[in-house]
Parts: structure tokens; C-alpha cells; sequence
């Protein structure tokens, strides 16, 4: 609930959401939520409605593109309060005392004069290549200059593994974590780690605002999240856009020159990245369907867990996971493993267990190819030349191998029925990236 | 392509042979196949005769609620419900009523509309209170039932609900006096008339055999129900 104006500093809120008494004062304005002219539009979410699908009975048009966030309507009004920067200016907020490679130092540094400018930038990394810590040194600016941060993800999994590494970084800044499965309340703080759906609710805050992982779904060609992600930034406020497998989207903009780059092509540990090994197999799509894998799988399986090495095992389509656990089943294996994906009601549980070591392996969709390490693990992906698995998809599943300096190497296993061109691009890329580290 | 109404997925319409030399207009996909197969019909399961829930083994046809509605009643009266109320049905009203996404009406639409006019009864649809329609913007029985001729014979009696029916309590639902009453001018309308009452859910009945007895109080002279969920 909404009590004091801080709440409302640089957010966007329904009128309703608001006690009377804050909508009286004159630092809160209001504007209309869903606006009809010659087309109806959504002010909060950017999207232009078709009248047929916006209509109510009563003659209001509502949106119905970000519903889920509370219903807005030709009725509703968005409520909301200048950004103030009411926060203290410590001079050194960071009590991270990491080294940063040198390659790193000068990306960070990039980082900290693309904030002071006020710039648009794409820092494109590989996979285990150390972002979140080149950020830090930025991000100790930005709080000295009392900025407002928020740092965003498509990925709900992402900004939960994101937040106890700020914190643990910046133990002084206030920040809050917010996503739709948190319970944990608003609170205007200097720093805010969401999801790009909750930056809806966000209405010109943020001085610096990074997008981690900004290619993937449902962030990449979603007109909604853009329109939010510009409506949450202040007009003046830098724009950090960061990723291992840029989109089209991002290079085209590149090459008109509307966004700067840089490259950090090697990993912190100046380990290359894994290659992934490409296994052909079988009828493996027919297999599945009938609870079965071919035996190379299952031995490789087996093999994994007698190591007790732990690993995750990607298939494309929900409906493989119960088949393939069930086809694991089947083969009477002494192994604590679990299935997950991204509707999954205890999705956040099962990737916790993971992470502590209750699970020998995890059988996944892609939504955990990315933004999430398991220190030392090997991957398996069934059916690698599927269409749900895009050449940036497998770039990032091989890039959760190799990631701990203590184990900088591991296993990239791809079974497909034939080398698809999505496989081969991922093999280009993966290649193209160590060449030039190579070269460093 | 068309995207699922409920969950987005795009919809591949699949155009059969019969549909090529049936000559009717081919039937508009709405949701994908997944979604309608997390919705549960009643057709095809034994269900209580007076109010149209699912029956396990354990249970008696009438059901026992029916049991004992049937000795305070003194009208008859019976439901049909077209779905089972279970978790998809309950996120479906959720999203539908709670959030007010008007278009979901579309869900279900043809599937009330046959349902309905088979019954050759004058239509009647639950109505809402005006708090709840100011608020929500529709009725949510009326959207299902759109494409459908049909009467507002009924209004609330009070303009708000005291509290939300679904926090209720079964006993504290039926000590409920009658909420609705006659919207004037229908007298003649509803006077030996068959009806057949339209609502979202039937959950413990209450809601809907006030609703007849008021309009047998009214000279109907048969009174049935049809129901979304049951």
C-alpha cells in the first residue's frame, strides 16, 4: 500500500492505488491512463489498442495488452511524482574487494564515462566474461553522484541471482528487488534490481538503467518492454544494454550508429570458451516420445553421475521433460534430478536446490541457458538442432560450462539428428569469440 | 496466425477435409489446444441431476447439497453446468471477472449461446451490482451470453455487496435474504413464462435459487438454470 510520497517518487501507479490524501498534494500529478484520438492507446505500456478488442460495454476502451499489471481504462489515471534523487552521496558505496583482469578494468572504466555522458551502449561479452563485476565500479559512481540505478532483466532467474551480488557489494546503498513472484514490498531506494515487466511501473526514475541479457525472450521484440524500458529512464539517463548474443535488433542499431560497443571477447580466467561437441543420434524425437533415450545418452548420464559431476540437461518443448525424466526413470538410475520450466509453480525452489548442491542434475527448458551459474557443471542438450533452440540459445547453454577458475573446462554435448545451420552458427560465433581472444 | 487468447501461443488453424465441403463457415480458433484441454466439460461425466456437479463413486445422485435443498425448497428447479470448476475454469474466472478482461467472454461464447437457445426459454441473466459494474465496466454473465437474445429481468437489491460473496462461508451464504428484485415492467414478461437462468458459477446455489424463487413468486411457471462452472 501506498503511504508517503516517496513511494510514488518516480513510479507510475493507478489513481485507485493511491490514498486520497497524496493525490491531493501538488507535488503528484496525474495523467490519463488509456488515451482515445484517432487511435486508443495505453499510456503505461505504449501499446495502440484495437478498438474491438478494447471496448467495455459501457463505452470505455481498456487495455488489455498489460492487463496482468491491474486493469487500465479510458476511466483510470496514472499517478505519479517527479523523480527527487533523495539519497545520500557516500563517496565510496563499494566494499567489493575483487581484482579485476585488465581487459575487465577497462571495460569498467568504459562503463563509468558511458554514465557520466550520458551515452547508449552495448557492452558485448562473451558468457562468463565477469559483467556483473565490471559493473561495480560504475555503479560506485553513479551512487556517488546520488543517482537513481535500476538494472533490469528479461529473466526472472537473472535478477534473483543478480541481487545478493550487489547487495553483498554495495552493503550501505538501499535497494529493493522487485519481480511478479517476489513478496517482498516497494521502497524507494537508490538502486532498483526488477524484472523489464516492473519497469512499467516506473515513470522517468532512473538516472542509470542496465538491461542484462537484453536479446532474450520476452524483452527481444516486444514493443511493450521497449516502450517501458524508455518511459522508466529519465529522459537525460544513460542506457547500459548488456549481452553475450547481441539480436539483430541491437547490431542494426549499431550500425546506424544510434548505439556505441565494446567487446570483452575473453573469459576472466582467460580460459577460452567451450566448444560444443555435436553427437548425432537416431530417431531421438520418436525415442522421447516413447519414454526412451538411445543408450550413448544414457551411458553418458550414468558416467556423469557416477563422477558426481553435476550437469543440466536442456530439451526444447515442456512436454520432453516429463518424457525424458520418465526415460531416466526407466533405467532404475540412482540420482537425485528434478525437471523445471518456466511455469513451473516451485521453478524457484527446484533452481535453488540446484544451486545448493541437492541435485545431481537438472533437466531444463532454455530457461536456464542464461544469467545463471552453477559452478562446474557440464551440459547436455537433447534434440540441439530443434527450432526453439536459436544459434544465441546455444551460445549461452555452452557458455554455463567452464565459468569457476577452479574448473575453467567441462563438457558441451549437443545430440541432434543432423547439423542444423542454428548449430553451426553457434559453432561460428563460439569460434569467432576465442579467435580474437586468441589474439588478446 | 493468430495468438491463443489465453496464453499467447500462436495458433496454427487447422482446416479439415469436412470443413472444406461442409459449407459452414469454419469455426474461429480462440485458444490453443492446450488450453482447452485444461478445461474439464460435464457432458461427458455422471453428474447430479438438480445441480449438475461432477459425481465421484462416493457420492448419491441428487447430490446431498441437492438433498437438502430439496427439503426447504418448495419450487423445483435444476442446473446444468457446461464445465467442471476446477483450477483452469478458476484462473479463467480470475482473469476474466477479477482482472476484467472483457475480450475472455469470447472464450466461452458459442458454446453458452448453443447451450442456451436450446433450452427455448426466455433468457435471464444473474445481474451485478452497480459498485461492481462501475468498477469492472461489464457484467460478466451478460458478456457470455452477447450473441444471445435474453432479458434483464432482475436487479440487486442493494447497490453494493456488504463483502465479496466468495469470502464467505456455505452457512453464512445461505442466510442471505433475497438480493434480487423484479426490475419493473417485466411482471408481464415473466408471468407463465419458462426461464432459464444464465450465471458464471454455481458454487453453493444460493445465488441462483433466490433467483427462481423470486421469479416463480412471479408467476413463472417453470424455472431452470445453466451455468459456466459448476
Amino acid at each position: 500500500m501506498i503511504n508517503s510520497i516517496s513511494d510514488l517518487y518516480g513510479r507510475q501507479l493507478s489513481e485507485l492505488d493511491v490514498p486520497q490524501k497524496l493525490l491531493a498534494s501538488s507535488a503528484v500529478h496525474q495523467r490519463k491512463a488509456v488515451v482515445v484520438g484517432r487511435s486508443i492507446t495505453c499510456s503505461r505500456c505504449g501499446s495502440t489498442l484495437e478498438r474491438r478488442q478494447a471496448a467495455l460495454p459501457n463505452g470505455h476502451y481498456y487495455c488489455y495488452v498489460c492487463i496482468q499489471m491491474k486493469r487500465m481504462d479510458t476511466r483510470s489515471q496514472l499517478v505519479f511524482a517527479d523523480e527527487p534523487n533523495q539519497f545520500s552521496k557516500p563517496e565510496h558505496a563499494l566494499s567489493w574487494k575483487g581484482q579485476l583482469t585488465p581487459m575487465q578494468a577497462e571495460c569498467a572504466k568504459q562503463i563509468v564515462r558511458i554514465f557520466k555522458n550520458h551515452q547508449r551502449h552495448l557492452l558485448w561479452a562473451v558468457t562468463g566474461a565477469g559483467k556483473t563485476e565490471m559493473l561495480f565500479e560504475g555503479l560506485n559512481w553513479a551512487i556517488s553522484q546520488g543517482y537513481r540505478i535500476g538494472i533490469a532483466s528479461p529473466r526472472i532467474d537473472v535478477v534473483i541471482e543478480l541481487f545478493p551480488r550487489i547487495q553483498a557489494a554495495f552493503k550501505t546503498t538501499s535497494m529493493v528487488l522487485l519481480h511478479g513472484k517476489s513478496d517482498q514490498p516497494y521502497r524507494y531506494s537508490q538502486l532498483t534490481i526488477c524484472t523489464t515487466h516492473q519497469l512499467l511501473r516506473f515513470y522517468h526514475a532512473f538516472d542509470v538503467l542496465i538491461i542484462d541479457e537484453v536479446d532474450v525472450f520476452p524483452f527481444s521484440g516486444n514493443p511493450m518492454l521497449h516502450f517501458g524500458v524508455q518511459n522508466a529512464i529519465k529522459p537525460t539517463g544513460a542506457m547500459l544494454y548488456l549481452t553475450a548474443t547481441p539480436d539483430e535488433q541491437l547490431l542494426m542499431q549499431i550500425k546506424r550508429g544510434k548505439l556505441s560497443v565494446s567487446y570483452l571477447p575473453i573469459r576472466y580466467h582467460s580460459h577460452l570458451l567451450p566448444e560444443p561437441t555435436i553427437i548425432k543420434v537416431r530417431k531421438l524425437e520418436q525415442l522421447i516420445a516413447k519414454e526412451m533415450l538411445s543408450k550413448p545418452i544414457l551411458k553418458t548420464i550414468r558416467s556423469l553421475v557416477r563422477q558426481k559431476q553435476r550437469f543440466l540437461l536442456f530439451v526444447p518443448h515442456i512436454k520432453d521433460l516429463a518424457a525424458v525424466s520418465a526415460a531416466i526413470g526407466h533405467d532404475n538410475l540412482q540420482a537425485r534430478y528434478d525437471t523445471v520450466y518456466s511455469a513451473d509453480p516451485t521453478r524457484l525452489e527446484k533452481v535453488s536446490a540446484m544451486r545448493h548442491n541437492q541435485l545431481d542434475f537438472l533437466i531444463t527448458t532454455t530457461i536456464l541457458e542464461r544469467g545463471v551459474t552453477f559452478p562446474g557443471i557440464d551440459v547436455l542438450v537433447l534434440k540441439a538442432d530443434n527450432e526453439i533452440f536459436s544459434a544465441a540459445a546455444l551460445v549461452q547453454i555452452a557458455g554455463r560450462v567452464g565459468r569457476n577458475s577452479s574448473r575453467p573446462f567441462g563438457k558441451v554435448l549437443f545430440y541432434c539428428e543432423r547439423k542444423s545451420a542454428t548449430i553451426r552458427t553457434c559453432q561460428r560465433q563460439i569460434n569467432q569469440m576465442n579467435q580474437r581472444a586468441k589474439k588478446l | 496466425m493468430k495468438n491463443c487468447l489465453l496464453c499467447q501461443a500462436s495458433i496454427r488453424e487447422q482446416i479439415g477435409l469436412d470443413d472444406l465441403f461442409s459449407l459452414r463457415a469454419a469455426k474461429p480458433t480462440i485458444i490453443c489446444q492446450a488450453c482447452a484441454s485444461a478445461f474439464s466439460r460435464l457432458s461427458a461425466t455422471p453428474v447430479c441431476q438438480l445441480c449438475g456437479r461432477k459425481l465421484t463413486a462416493a457420492m448419491t445422485d441428487p447430490c446431498y447439497d441437492c438433498q437438502r435443498w430439496e427439503k426447504q425448497a418448495a419450487f423445483s428447479f435444476s442446473n446444468r453446468g457446461l464445465y467442471d470448476y476446477n483450477a483452469a475454469m478458476k484462473t479463467y474466472m480470475s482473469r476474466y471477472k477479477f482482472l476484467g478482461d472483457y475480450r475472455l467472454r469470447w472464450v466461452f461464447m458459442t458454446e453458452m449461446k448453443v447451450a442456451v437457445t436450446r433450452t427455448k426459454r426466455l433468457v435471464v441473466p444473474i445481474p451485478v451490482t452497480e459498485a461492481t459494474m462501475a468498477i469492472r465496466g461489464f457484467n460478466q454473465v451478460v458478456g457470455l451470453i452477447d450473441n444471445c437474445r435474453f432479458v434483464n429481468a432482475l436487479t440487486p437489491v442493494a447497490a453494493t455487496k456488504e463483502s465479496n460473496q466468495s469470502a464467505k462461508s456455505r452457512a453464512d451464504r445461505l442466510l442471505l435474504d433475497q438480493p434480487f428484485k423484479l426490475v419493473s415492467g417485466m411482471e408481464a414478461t415473466v408471468k407463465d413464462a419458462k426461464i432459464v437462468i444464465v450465471d458464471d458459477v454455481y458454487t453453493t446455489g444460493t445465488t441462483i435459487r433466490h433467483a427462481a424463487r423470486l421469479l416463480y413468486q412471479a408467476g413463472a411457471t417453470s424455472v431452470t438454470g445453466i451455468t459456466l462452472a459448476r
